[in-house]
């Protein structure tokens, strides 16, 4: 089977788009729940949702302040940020007009479906009132497209690309995730330690993996616990080993995988080291940052292999 | 006979269904009969099937606008136009004669230009010609061949004679539609196919995948194929996918292949690079290379015609075939039947009046209100002005513009253009139409039976084009007795 490079590229963004516009809608919908739960006069703030999308610089261009008015609005109604869902929405309807020929046929459909419904209602999602039933429509219709995909395509090369960057993306995501709890507990030098295992728990939610946590690990909600888990969990579908495991599965099939399998069994064995109970935090936070480094030159070296590869 | 049928007129223009005594013609019995046993409301809802199925199939073309680009469901009339084979057979002979003495027209003006030395084509008007492209000159492509896909557009007149009105050897489009529109009409009114031997259409792209093939500079079994379309915003993407897939070729933008040291075509994959034997473009050659034709292309392939001047890769259709493609050629074609392949023409030219010619010139300008005056060098309908509709203001607009640029215009006699029975809204109506079948020219070639029918939707209007208004009719050649 024949696979375009160019092809290949636009379905893996398509994918990252896609669990891009999933992971952000279930990051909101956790922590509108969060919010409710804290008491009032507690500092947690709405703009915590703006550091974990590394989206500082493109907010505080617009806004004044992190409010939740403010921070909503950027990530629910805006369509032309990076971090909004209708960008990533956008992003991947764009990039499935231009593969629909190796694609299941009604993806094209469906994909428009979720854009139409975006366009038509994330404006008026804002406010509390229609938020929740927003976010929680935008991650049906994701798994929707997730799931038609995974008992359609065949394994060829078009479906490891889009499951590509569907692993890779997730993996960020939940870096990203734990990386919060990190740094907002951090920041409050342990203060306020009731409200801890409420935004760990958030985390978990986040992660639809809140039930699996409590079955495996128990029902106290510990800070290095979650870490472990959600890093290294290998039978979890959202954990960051359990993605690689399965990015590693999907290059190996494919031709000059070396450089990107290299890079990927460094992030391997960064993971195998990780002990969150015997770090501090300020050493969990730089190990975090530098995973995440590790994931995105993963990225890099996918993007070189095969996207752009160098001419004969 | 229900309603709808009931005031059905065919007026003074030849009727391709009904005689004008109201008979339904020999070959079109059947499906007039059974259309016209149809209730209004049944009639009704079988447009409206029509009209899901296009939906469903995601049958679209694009139209330009100021506020962006529109995908459009595809315009699509229920009842068919129906063709006798005996008729059609003669149409289609003289199709491929004349695609055989343009590629041979094509071939001599890039090499030895026996024609022009012979003085039967004027050398100017070809050689200063914008399709003319020197660049190309010396290239002799396998089987002499250079027009491998051609859209001629036909007519008949008021005597129901064909008549050739052009030839699209450049990038001609619509093939697709011509075999969905065959697609819906299976769907909506199956029972018609109930009595017809009708020829089938749906191995156009197999057709297309041997002409191709059989042009492929290395000898491989499955030589490697590939669509070349400008992208997704271009008006026949879709068409360009539905090629692609139908052959089982990759469709690629102009940067996923490259040209590397060996002059070979390469795309890439994920796999590395992967040679290409064949391209299809569906791209105009200026846009095609920009080493050779226009620089500020983003669109074309560096490189591309070194490649193909060095026989390492086939380009469908070949980089210089427009020059036969022009509407002041369009006047020698008859000429070059003779002086070729020493053959009577066998399908009908319209007389052509070429203002670059001071008496042709003389005459259109005194009778601009009769003829239909066309651009040399513009397809897709534009620029065209139909004298008996048009206002003092354009004409003399023209005047000016023919005045200016005389070897940029022709003109033709306003054909009394044949109809057929048209659904529009609640009733049946001659509307105008014109075909576009596809000749295909490799080692052998082939005439598709039929071809794209489209129609003039608005009543009188002569202008057949769906990026303005224009309509479409499943197209059946019929066999049996007429």
């Amino acid at each position: 089977m024949t696979m375009l490079s160019r092809v290949a590229d636009r379905l893996y963004w398509m994918a990252r788009y896609l669990e891009r516009a999933e992971d952000t809608a279930r990051l909101l919908a956790a922590y509108n729940h969060l919010i409710m739960d804290i008491p009032r006069g507690s500092d947690l703030g709405w703009d915590v949702l703006i550091r974990i999308l590394d989206a500082d610089t493109a907010f505080f261009r617009s806004y004044r302040v992190g409010n939740e008015q403010n921070v909503l609005k950027f990530l629910i109604a805006e369509q032309d940020n990076v971090s909004s869902i209708p960008f990533a929405v956008r992003c991947a309807r764009e990039n499935v007009r231009t593969t629909r020929d190796v694609l299941p046929e009604e993806t094209w459909e469906q994909i428009n479906e979720l854009y139409l419904y975006t366009e038509e209602m994330a404006e008026k999602s804002v406010g509390r009132r229609n938020r929740r039933a927003f976010l929680e429509e935008v991650v049906n219709r994701c798994q929707l497209i997730n799931g038609m995909l995974a008992t359609t395509l065949p394994r060829d090369h078009a479906y490891r690309f889009l499951r590509l960057g569907h692993l890779l993306e997730r993996s960020d995501m939940t870096t990203r995730l734990i990386d919060v709890g990190v740094a907002e507990i951090l920041s409050r030098d342990g203060v306020d330690s009731a409200i801890e295992p409420l935004l760990w728990g958030s985390l978990l939610q986040a992660l639809s993996a809140f039930g699996s946590y409590r079955r495996m690990i128990g029902p106290l909600i510990e800070a290095d616990l979650v870490v472990e888990f959600m890093f290294r969990e290998a039978i979890l579908p959202r954990s960051v080993a359990y993605c690689l495991s399965e990015i590693r599965g999907e290059l190996k099939p494919l031709n000059n995988h070396g450089p990107a399998l290299r890079v990927l069994d460094r992030s391997r064995r960064k993971l195998a080291r990780l002990d969150a109970g015997a770090m501090s935090r300020e050493q969990l936070h730089q190990y975090i940052d530098d995973f995440q480094a590790l994931l995105s030159e993963l990225h890099r070296q996918i993007t070189a292999t095969w996207f752009n590869p160098h001419t004969p | 006979m229900n309603e709808s049928w009931k005031s059905y007129q065919a007026g003074n223009f030849f009727d391709e269904l009904i005689t004008p005594a109201g008979q339904p013609r020999t070959a079109a019995r059947g499906a007039i009969r059974l259309l016209q046993g149809l209730s209004v409301q049944e009639m009704a809802d079988r447009r409206a099937a029509a009209e899901l199925a296009i939906r469903e199939m995601g049958i679209s073309f694009t139209v330009y606008t100021e506020g962006g680009n529109i995908d459009r469901a595809w315009p699509f009339d229920i009842i068919p136009r129906v063709i006798s084979a005996r008729q059609w057979q003669a149409v289609s002979d003289g199709l491929r004669q004349r695609s055989r003495a343009l590629n041979c027209f094509i071939d001599d003006i890039y090499n030895k230009q026996r024609i022009l030395a012979d003085g039967i084509v004027p050398a100017d008007i070809v050689l200063e010609s914008a399709n003319y492209k020197a660049p190309c000159a010396g290239m002799s492509p396998r089987y002499g061949v250079w027009a491998h896909i051609c859209g001629s557009d036909l007519v008949r007149d008021g005597d129901g004679r064909f008549y050739v009105l052009e030839d699209n050897l450049r990038v001609p489009s619509g093939v697709s539609y011509m075999i969905e529109n065959r697609e819906i009409t299976k769907r909506v009114l199956p029972e018609l196919f109930e009595n017809y031997s009708i020829l089938p259409l749906d191995d156009y792209p197999s057709r297309l995948y041997g002409t191709l093939a059989s042009l492929s500079p290395r000898e491989r079994r499955r030589p490697c194929i590939v669509v070349l379309t400008p992208g997704i915003y271009n008006s026949a993407y879709f068409e360009h996918a539905y090629l692609a897939q139908g052959m089982g070729a990759e469709l690629v933008e102009g940067s996923d292949l490259l040209v590397a040291d060996d002059d070979c075509v390469y795309m890439r994959t994920v796999d590395g690079p992967l040679q290409v034997d064949v391209i299809y473009r569906r791209i105009d050659e200026d846009f095609m290379d920009p080493e050779v034709f226009r620089e500020d292309s983003a669109l074309g392939v560096p490189g591309l015609m070194r490649a193909w001047k060095a026989g390492k890769v086939a380009i469908a259709n070949a980089p210089g075939s427009g020059v036969a493609d022009d509407k002041v050629i369009y006047a020698f074609v008859p000429e070059m039947i003779r002086y070729y392949l020493k053959e009577k023409p066998l399908l009908a030219s319209v007389p052509t009046y070429l203002c670059m010619r001071e008496k042709d010139r003389e005459y259109v300008l005194n009778n601009l209100d009769k003829l239909v005056v066309k651009p040399a060098n513009e397809s897709g309908g534009y620029g065209i002005m139909v004298g008996p509709h048009s206002t003092a203001a354009t004409r003399r607009e023209f005047a000016a513009l023919i005045e200016a640029n005389p070897r940029n215009y022709v003109a033709q006699p306003t054909l009394a253009l044949s109809t057929a029975p048209t659904y529009i809204d609640d009733a049946v109506e001659p509307r105008h139409l014109d075909l576009r079948p596809f000749i295909l020219q490799g080692k052998d070639s082939w005439v598709t039976p039929g071809g794209l029918t489209r129609v003039a939707l608005v009543k009188g209007s002569l202008v057949v084009n769906s990026s303005q208004g224009g309509g479409s009719k499943d197209t059946w050649i019929v066999e049996g007795k007429t």
